[in-house]
C-alpha cells in the first residue's frame, strides 16, 4: 500500500488557523450566530458603503480642486432642509470614508500608487491644472512656486475615485449576500467567504479609471491605458491599508510617540480594522465610531434582536456592532487570503501545500497581535 | 411640631412591627419611603417657618417627664440643629431609596432605619442633656443591628467594635454630663438653665472653675471624639464603613458622625467655654494631626470605601479646627463643614456602593476604565469626579465654601495648625485623584466587560446630592442664613477674658478686623 505524503502540522503560534484555512474553512469559527451576525452587519455595511461610494465619486467628479468644499457631503443637493439635517447631524458620516481614503493614500501599494508617482501621470494632469485655473493667475503662480501641491491634491482625488469604485463593487457584494441569506442560500461562514470570494473574482479585472470634465473637455486622470484593476490596485491596497495597517488615530489607541511606541516603518503598522479594540470606541468623532453610528441605522431586525438580548441591550450597541463588524472583516480577509494564495488552499499536491503553508505562515505572523483569538472566543 | 420628627418615624417602626408576615415585603419599603418623604417635607416646612434672626430656641415643646431626677421631654430648634435635621431627613430618604428592594428581612431593616432617624432627630432637638444622651444611646442600637445583620463578611467584628467604642463613648459622656449638672448645682438637666448657670452673664468667665471644666472637658472630648471620630479614637470607623451596606454607610458618614461634632459644639463649646478656650490651641493641633493622619491613611488604601472613610476622618477634623478657633466666621464654617461633609461623603459612599454593586469589587488595583461610555459606568464615574472635586474644595461647590470659611476663620487664631489642615485638604486631591485615575480611567479590562447597566433609580439619589452640592456651592447663604445669628451666641467670649487668653494670645487687632470683614461679607451674601 502506498501512503499519500502528508504535510507536517504547522508549528506556528496560530497553527490552528493555518490548518483551518488549509481545510477550506474560514478564520472565523462557523456557527449559526456568527453567520447571522456577519450577514446582518454586512447588510448594513453594504447600505452604508453605497452612500460612501456615491459621495466619494461625487467629490472626485464635482469637487475637483475646490479648496473650500463646504457642501462636499451634500452630493449636489443643497437646500435648507438638508442643511438643517446636516447641522443636526441627521446624516451619514462621510468623514469615515475620507478617513479610509486617506489611509489608502498614505500607505499606498499596488500599481495605482506607482502610477500616481509616474511622469506619465504628471504629464496627464498638467493640462487639467492649466484648464482649471486658466483665469486664476494666483493659483497658477502658486502652482509654479509649489509644483508639488496641486499634483498631490489630484492624487488624493484619484484615491477618492478609486475607493468609491472599489466600494461600489463591495456594496453590491454585501447586499447580494444578504439577499441570498434571506433566501436560505447562505448557511455557513464558508458560504459567506465563498460568496465574497466569487464577488472579488468576478470583478477582479474591472478597470479602475477616473476622468474629469472641465468646460466640456474630458481629462483622463486614470486612463484605461494605465491598466489599473479592481482587485490588485484597489482591493489589495485597501485591505493592507485599512484592515491591517490603519493609523494610530488618537482615541482608538493610546501611545507615546516620543517613546517610540509607534513603529518606525509604515509597513509595521498594526492599527487596522483587524486589530481595533472595540472597547475604547465610543467617544464621538473617532473614525470607527462614525462607521458604527452609520451602520446602526441600517441593522436588520434579526440582528437588532440579538443585540437586544445582551446584558446592556442597546446601551452598548456600537461596541456590539464593532465586534460583529470585526468578525465580518475576518471573513472578508479569509476570502482575500484564499483569492491571493499561490494555489487553491485545499490542494492535494504536496508542493503546492508547502507553498501555501509558507504563504499562510507569513500572513499569520501579522495576525498574532490581531483580534483573531478574541473574535473566535 | 418638632415631636412629629421623633414620633412619626416611631409610628412607622410600630407599623412595620405589627405588619403581618404574610403581606408582600415590598410594602415595607413603600411604608418606609412614605414616612421618610413625609419627614423630609415636614423638615423643609419647619425650615420655612424658622426665624433665622431670632437668637433664642424656636418651636419649643416641653412635657415634664421624670421630674424627680430632673429629666424632661424638651425639644427645640436653633440654627445649629436645623441644618443637621434637614440633612438627617434627606439622607434617610436617600438611604431608604438606595436600599436593595430585594433585601432580606425588610420589615426589620426598614424599622431600624426609621428608628435611627428618630433617635438622631431626637438628639439634635433635645434641650435636656439627659434626653440628648438617651437619644444618643438609642441610635447605637439600630446602627449596631444594621451593620451586624446586613453588613459584609466581617460584619460581626465591625459591629462589635462599633458597639464597644460607642458604648464607651456613651459612658464617658454620661459621666461628664452628670458631673456638669452636679458640680454646677443645677436642679435639672435642662440645657439653657444649665448654660445660664455655668456661663452666667454674657462675656464673663463661667461659674464652674477652669480646673473642673478641664476635667469634664476631657470626658466630652473623648466621648464625642470617638463618635466623630478623631485620631487615635477612630479605628472603629473604617471597619464599620467597609462592612456596612451602602445605605448604612451613607447615614453613618452623612449624619451619625455629626452627632459628635454637634455635641462638641453644643456641650463642649456651649457648656464648658473656659476649658474650651483654654484647650483650643491644643484642640487645633489635634485637628491638624487628625486631618493629616486621615489623609495619609487614605493615600495608602486599596479599598475605595476605606479611602472615603479615611477622607471622612480628615474632613471631620476641620470642624474641630473651626470650633477651636471659635470666631464668628469659623463657627459658621463648622456648621457649613458639617453640612458639606454630610452631602459629599454621602455622595461618595453612594457612588462607591453603585460601583461595588455593579462590579462586585472596590479594589482600586482591580477596577479600571469604568468611565467607558458604553460598557462602563460613565455617569456614576462623572458624578464621582464631581464629588471628589467638591471634597477637594474646588470653587463652585459646597466643599469650597466650607473649607474656605474654615481656613479663613481659623487662620488668624491658629495660623500654623490651619496651614497643616490646608495641607491635608490639598492632599485630598492626591488620594482622590489616585482613586479616580485607577478606577475610572484607562481601558476597561476584559474581566469588567460585562457590567450590568445602571438604572436611573441608582443614579437619582446621587444626582440629587450633586445638585445640592452645586446649589450650596453657588449660594452658600442657604446654609449660612439659618445659623449665622444663633451660632454667634455659642461663641465663648468676645473678647476672650485675659485670665484665659493669657495662655494663648493671638493678634487681637488683626483677628477682629479680619473676622469683621469676613463676617460682613458673609452677611452681605446672606442678605442677597
Amino acid at each position: 500500500m502506498v501512503s499519500t505524503p502528508q504535510l507536517e502540522p504547522s508549528q506556528h503560534k496560530l497553527a490552528d488557523f493555518i490548518h483551518r484555512l488549509e481545510a477550506g474553512k474560514a478564520l472565523l469559527q462557523d456557527s449559526p450566530l456568527n453567520v447571522l451576525e456577519v450577514v446582518g452587519i454586512l447588510k448594513s455595511y453594504g447600505v452604508v458603503l453605497d452612500a460612501y461610494s456615491n459621495n466619494l465619486i461625487y467629490i472626485a467628479n464635482h469637487q475637483f480642486l475646490v479648496f473650500f468644499p463646504f457642501f462636499k457631503y451634500f452630493n449636489g443637493e443643497v437646500n435648507p432642509g438638508k442643511l438643517l439635517k446636516f447641522l443636526w447631524h441627521d446624516r451619514i458620516n462621510y468623514e469615515y470614508a475620507e478617513y479610509c481614503m486617506k489611509a489608502m493614500f498614505w500607505h499606498g501599494g499596488g500599481d495605482l500608487d506607482t502610477y500616481l508617482d509616474s511622469s506619465e501621470f504628471l504629464a496627464a494632469i498638467e493640462p487639467v491644472i492649466q484648464a482649471k485655473f486658466k483665469f486664476n493667475p494666483l493659483m497658477l503662480a502658486l502652482h509654479r512656486a509649489f509644483p508639488e501641491f496641486l499634483p498631490e491634491q489630484i492624487r488624493q482625488l484619484c484615491y477618492y475615485s478609486a475607493l468609491g469604485q472599489f466600494w461600489r463593487v463591495m456594496s453590491d457584494i454585501f447586499i447580494d449576500l444578504s439577499d441570498r441569506y434571506d433566501q436560505g442560500e447562505i448557511q455557513s461562514i464558508p458560504d459567506v467567504v465563498e460568496h465574497i470570494l466569487q464577488g472579488l473574482v468576478a470583478d477582479a479585472n474591472r478597470p479602475i479609471t477616473y476622468a474629469v470634465t472641465l468646460k466640456r473637455q474630458v481629462y483622463d486622470l486614470l486612463p484605461p491605458s494605465a491598466n489599473l484593476t479592481f482587485l490588485m490596485d484597489t482591493a489589495v491596497p485597501y485591505v493592507e491599508a485599512v484592515f491591517f495597517r490603519g493609523t494610530p488615530f488618537p482615541g482608538t489607541i493610546s501611545y507615546n510617540g516620543q517613546a517610540y511606541q509607534i513603529p518606525m516603518f509604515q509597513s509595521d503598522f498594526a492599527y487596522g480594522a483587524l486589530y481595533a479594540d472595540p472597547l475604547p470606541i465610543g467617544s464621538a468623532g473617532i473614525p470607527p465610531t462614525l462607521l458604527m453610528q452609520d451602520m446602526r441605522h441600517y441593522l436588520p431586525e434579526y440582528l437588532l434582536a440579538v443585540y437586544r438580548q445582551g446584558l446592556r441591550q442597546e446601551e452598548d450597541l456600537k461596541i456590539q456592532i464593532c465586534q460583529s463588524f470585526q468578525k465580518s472583516m475576518f471573513c472578508v480577509t479569509t476570502a482575500a487570503l484564499q483569492g491571493l494564495a499561490p494555489h487553491p488552499l485545499t490542494t492535494n499536491s504536496i508542493e503546492e501545500q508547502k507553498a501555501n503553508r509558507k504563504y499562510l505562515e507569513g500572513w499569520m505572523n501579522r495576525f498574532i497581535p490581531s483580534r483573531l483569538l478574541q473574535v473566535n472566543r | 411640631m418638632l415631636s412629629f420628627l421623633v414620633w412619626f418615624p416611631l409610628g412607622g417602626v410600630l407599623l412595620l412591627g405589627v405588619w403581618p408576615k404574610s403581606m408582600d415585603p415590598k410594602y415595607a419599603r413603600s411604608v418606609a419611603l412614605g414616612v421618610a418623604i413625609a419627614l423630609l417635607v415636614w423638615t423643609i416646612y419647619l425650615a420655612f417657618l424658622f426665624n433665622p434672626g431670632q437668637i433664642t430656641m424656636q418651636f419649643g415643646e416641653f412635657v415634664p417627664w421624670i421630674t424627680a431626677i430632673g429629666l424632661n421631654y424638651h425639644l427645640a430648634l436653633d440654627g445649629l440643629s436645623l441644618p443637621l435635621l434637614v440633612l438627617n431627613s434627606l439622607l434617610t430618604l436617600i438611604a431608604i431609596w438606595s436600599t436593595d428592594p430585594e433585601i432580606e428581612r425588610p420589615r426589620f431593616y426598614y424599622a431600624l432605619m426609621l428608628l435611627l432617624n428618630s433617635s438622631v432627630a431626637g438628639a439634635f432637638l433635645a434641650q435636656d442633656i439627659l434626653l440628648f444622651f438617651l437619644f444618643y444611646e438609642l441610635e447605637i442600637i439600630p446602627l449596631y443591628f444594621l451593620i451586624a445583620i446586613w453588613g459584609g463578611a466581617r460584619r460581626g467584628y465591625a459591629a462589635t467594635k462599633f458597639l464597644l467604642y460607642t458604648a464607651f463613648s456613651g459612658i464617658v459622656l454620661l459621666a461628664s454630663f452628670l458631673g456638669i449638672v452636679w458640680l454646677s448645682g443645677a436642679s435639672s438637666f435642662a440645657y439653657e438653665p444649665l448654660r445660664a448657670i455655668i456661663v452666667g452673664a454674657a462675656d464673663t468667665p463661667s461659674g464652674l472653675s477652669l480646673k473642673l471644666q478641664l476635667i469634664l472637658m476631657v470626658g466630652i472630648l473623648i466621648g464625642f471624639g470617638i463618635k466623630i471620630p478623631f485620631f487615635p479614637l477612630h479605628t472603629w470607623l473604617p471597619d464599620a464603613h467597609v462592612e456596612a451596606s451602602t445605605p448604612v454607610s451613607v447615614l453613618l458618614a452623612g449624619v451619625l458622625l455629626k452627632l459628635g461634632t454637634y455635641g462638641l459644639l453644643r456641650y463642649g463649646v456651649g457648656l464648658l467655654p473656659d476649658a474650651w478656650v483654654y484647650l483650643s490651641p491644643w484642640l487645633a493641633v489635634w485637628a491638624a494631626i487628625s486631618a493629616l493622619y486621615g489623609t495619609s491613611c487614605a493615600i495608602l488604601q486599596q479599598d475605595m470605601k476605606k479611602v472615603v472613610a479615611y477622607a471622612s476622618i480628615a474632613h471631620m477634623a476641620f470642624i474641630l479646627l473651626a470650633a477651636a478657633a471659635s470666631t464668628e466666621l469659623s463657627m459658621i464654617a463648622a456648621v457649613c463643614q458639617m453640612v458639606s461633609h454630610g452631602l459629599i461623603s454621602g455622595l461618595l459612599f453612594l457612588l462607591v456602593g453603585v460601583v461595588y454593586k455593579k462590579t462586585g469589587s472596590r479594589d482600586m488595583f482591580f477596577l479600571r476604565g469604568l468611565l467607558n461610555p458604553e460598557r462602563g459606568l460613565p455617569l456614576i464615574g462623572s458624578m464621582m469626579i464631581l464629588g471628589v472635586m467638591a471634597s477637594a474644595g474646588i470653587p463652585g461647590m459646597v466643599g469650597f465654601i466650607s473649607e474656605f470659611l474654615t481656613f479663613r476663620g481659623s487662620f488668624p487664631i491658629f495660623p500654623v495648625q490651619t496651614l497643616f489642615c490646608m495641607l491635608a485638604t490639598g492632599l485630598t486631591a492626591v488620594y482622590f485623584l489616585l482613586m479616580i485615575n485607577r478606577v475610572f480611567f484607562g481601558r476597561l479590562p476584559d474581566e469588567l466587560d460585562h457590567i450590568p447597566s445602571v438604572q436611573w433609580s441608582d443614579r437619582l439619589p446621587a444626582a440629587v446630592l450633586v445638585a445640592l452640592i452645586f446649589l450650596l456651592g453657588i449660594q452658600p447663604s442657604f446654609i449660612v442664613r439659618w445659623s449665622e445669628t444663633q451660632i454667634a451666641a455659642l461663641i465663648p467670649y468676645h473678647p476672650r477674658p485675659p485670665q484665659i487668653t493669657s495662655v494663648y494670645q493671638p493678634d487681637q487687632h488683626l483677628t477682629r478686623n479680619s473676622i469683621d470683614v469676613l463676617a460682613q461679607s458673609i452677611s452681605i451674601r446672606a442678605a442677597d
